[in-house]
């Protein structure tokens, strides 16, 4: 390797007195890199509704839109869903919404149509807009877009310890893999490319059924997964990561009786933070609004 | 120079075909094992179609995950679901990793659950059985564990194992590990330095230049109450080893130099030292004794 390059090593988390968790990894002054929008606090809504599934187990699209409304209001500020969604679009924007289709834990469906109904409501012309994951590089919506709406369940991740917001934008590179190193950690950087900077308005984090640990190559069990019956939104995709990681982490906790990190740490979140300006993961620069249910929550 | 371009791509020609004829016979063994699996386990029928992925395609199969056994120069790999009207589907995986070192290696890349007596070395997980013998790793799934699931895996473990004929050798690398303390289930035998990372945080750059072509085992010792994490790398030669024992030294053990064993900011120990094309780290130890001992012993094993 090149001798000149600044390496960050496990001696510098130490010095800064971190042991190798998620929370104390989150937001560590690697690079003391912030830029203006990281001065603010970072608004986060985590909404919760226990109703958001029967007794069954089967999701009611009803309250699951009622819960998107209902965060992205209180997000925006604004009086109602209709208005909130007006902050965010325009009518003549071109809408990418940049979903994941893993197939044990996709983006529900009625979740892609309800934010699909609201950018019609807006007057988003249909043709300009397109929901997509896998394809986004050949997708002309997504080529043409000036607007992202980034939507994927929370899950634990092989290579990057979790499948987070950020990370969800590695479709938009023709060679993933290229990322993989390091825990994924510079995934901050795909959202500086230019097909990709400044678009996103909306992050939408969803922690209906999280996926807290994984086994096997599929990475995968429902034993892993709890009803959460939660989505996060915020404008800052570092905001909303950093929440989830949390409440997965404690949910580890819980779950295995012992303090059980995150594997391995996911340091994309801080990094996307501390080396590429994205957002703010520290919880004491985020300020988050819980609404709904109350009960184990986690945070 | 138009004669050196065809020669070169006469060479990228035969370069590319013999790769595409290696993962072709690599793809016919395993279609060759196909063939003799069984098709019923307990309730579970095996479906139509098995699917034989490779190098690229595994990503399409297993997502991110499929950069592991590419990382451990996975071959091909066989994947057959059993199943059944009213059980969640059993998923049978087979890769060929080309040799035994690298199917015993991707098999360390996991080391939690408990031991199954199968193949040349199994563990069990909750929803998750996996073994390896001979060149293959062998992994059976099922999305959500029932006992009959968990029976049926374990039989099916049984089969898959006896109609792979071929034992394998572990890395030549584990014998050079001190015995006295060795945590054998802490073992990691791997390539590169991603995978180093997942087990060990070292660094953000590759600063032991670790790639397809060193090996390294990564071990945890536990010696009277003190516990201490190795790192034995074995490089192509002398020249590449000292390299990367200059890089270590420069990016992380500086003081090495002048002190020998090295206290890091949290009182742990650590210690390096190089002999012939391998490279050995005592990464973290609970005292200097320790890490001292560890490091002379695995120098005098490799004497």
């Amino acid at each position: 390797m090149d001798v000149g390059k600044k390496v960050i090593t496990r001696r510098d988390f130490i010095r800064v007195g971190s042991c190798l968790t998620v929370g104390s990894l989150m937001g560590l002054p690697i690079m003391g890199r912030v830029s203006a929008k990281q001065s603010e606090k970072s608004r986060v809504i985590l909404i919760r509704e226990k109703e958001v599934f029967d007794s069954r187990g089967q999701l009611s699209e009803t309250v699951l839109e009622n819960m998107l409304d209902e965060a992205v209001t209180a997000l925006m500020d604004a009086p109602d869903a209709s208005s909130a969604w007006k902050q965010l679009v325009k009518p003549t924007d071109i809408v990418g919404i940049k979903t994941n289709v893993w197939f044990h834990l996709p983006t529900p469906e009625p979740l892609e149509a309800a934010i699909w109904n609201r950018l019609l409501e807006v007057g988003v012309k249909k043709e300009n807009i397109s929901a997509d994951d896998r394809g986004i590089l050949g997708n002309s919506v997504f080529e043409r877009s000036t607007v992202l709406i980034n939507v994927r369940p929370m899950r634990t991740h092989h290579w990057s310890g979790l499948g987070t917001l950020l990370k969800n934008y590695i479709m938009f590179v023709p060679h993933p893999w290229m990322y993989h190193g390091n825990a994924c950690e510079r995934l901050g950087a795909i959202w500086q490319l230019p097909h990709v900077r400044g678009k996103t308005r909306l992050n939408i984090l969803v922690m209906l059924t999280p996926l807290f640990h994984g086994v096997g190559p599929h990475h995968f069990s429902s034993r892993y997964m709890w009803p959460y019956s939660g989505l996060i939104v915020s404008r800052d995709p570092v905001a909303a990561d950093a929440t989830g990681a949390r409440i997965i982490q404690a949910k580890r906790n819980v779950f295995f009786g012992t303090e059980k990190p995150i594997s391995p740490p996911p340091l994309h979140i801080a990094a996307a933070s501390t080396q590429f300006g994205l957002g703010n993961s520290r919880a004491d620069q985020i300020q988050l609004v819980k609404l709904g249910w109350k009960e184990d929550l986690l945070i | 120079m138009k004669k050196v371009l065809l020669i070169l791509l006469i060479f990228q020609t035969l370069g590319y075909s013999s790769l595409m004829m290696m993962q072709k016979s690599h793809a016919d063994e395993l279609e060759g094992l196909s063939a003799v699996l069984p098709s019923q386990v307990g309730v579970w029928t095996a479906e139509p179609k098995d699917r034989i992925y490779d190098t690229d395609t595994i990503f399409s199969y297993i997502d991110g995950a499929g950069e592991v056994y590419r990382a451990y120069n996975m071959r091909s790999c066989l994947s057959r679901r059993y199943s059944s009207s009213n059980s969640p589907a059993i998923v049978l995986d087979i890769f060929d990793m080309g040799t035994s070192e690298d199917a015993f290696g991707v098999f360390t890349h996991d080391q939690d659950g408990s031991h199954v007596d199968v193949g040349q070395g199994g563990l069990y997980r909750p929803g998750w059985l996996s073994f390896w013998k001979g060149k293959y790793f062998v992994s059976i799934y099922v999305e959500e564990e029932t006992a009959p699931a968990k029976k049926a895996m374990g039989e099916l473990a049984k089969v898959v194992a006896s109609l792979i004929r071929k034992q394998g050798s572990k890395p030549g690398i584990l014998l050079n590990l001190p015995q006295e303390g060795l945590q054998s289930r802490s073992i990691r035998y791997l390539h590169h330095h991603a995978l180093l990372n997942y087990h060990f945080y070292l660094a953000d750059g590759n600063i032991l230049n670790l790639d397809q072509h060193t090996d390294a085992v990564l071990a945890v010792y536990q010696r009277s109450g003190k516990r201490a994490h190795l790192l034995l790398v074995s490089y192509p030669n002398v020249a590449q080893a000292t390299e990367a024992h200059k890089t270590l030294l420069l990016h992380y053990l500086p003081e090495a130099k002048s002190t020998g064993a090295v206290l890091l900011e949290d009182g742990k120990w650590s210690a390096t030292g190089l002999k012939s094309k391998f490279l050995t780290v005592v990464l973290e130890a609970d005292s200097r004794p320790l890490a001292e001992d560890l490091l002379r012993e695995v120098l005098q094993n490799l004497s």
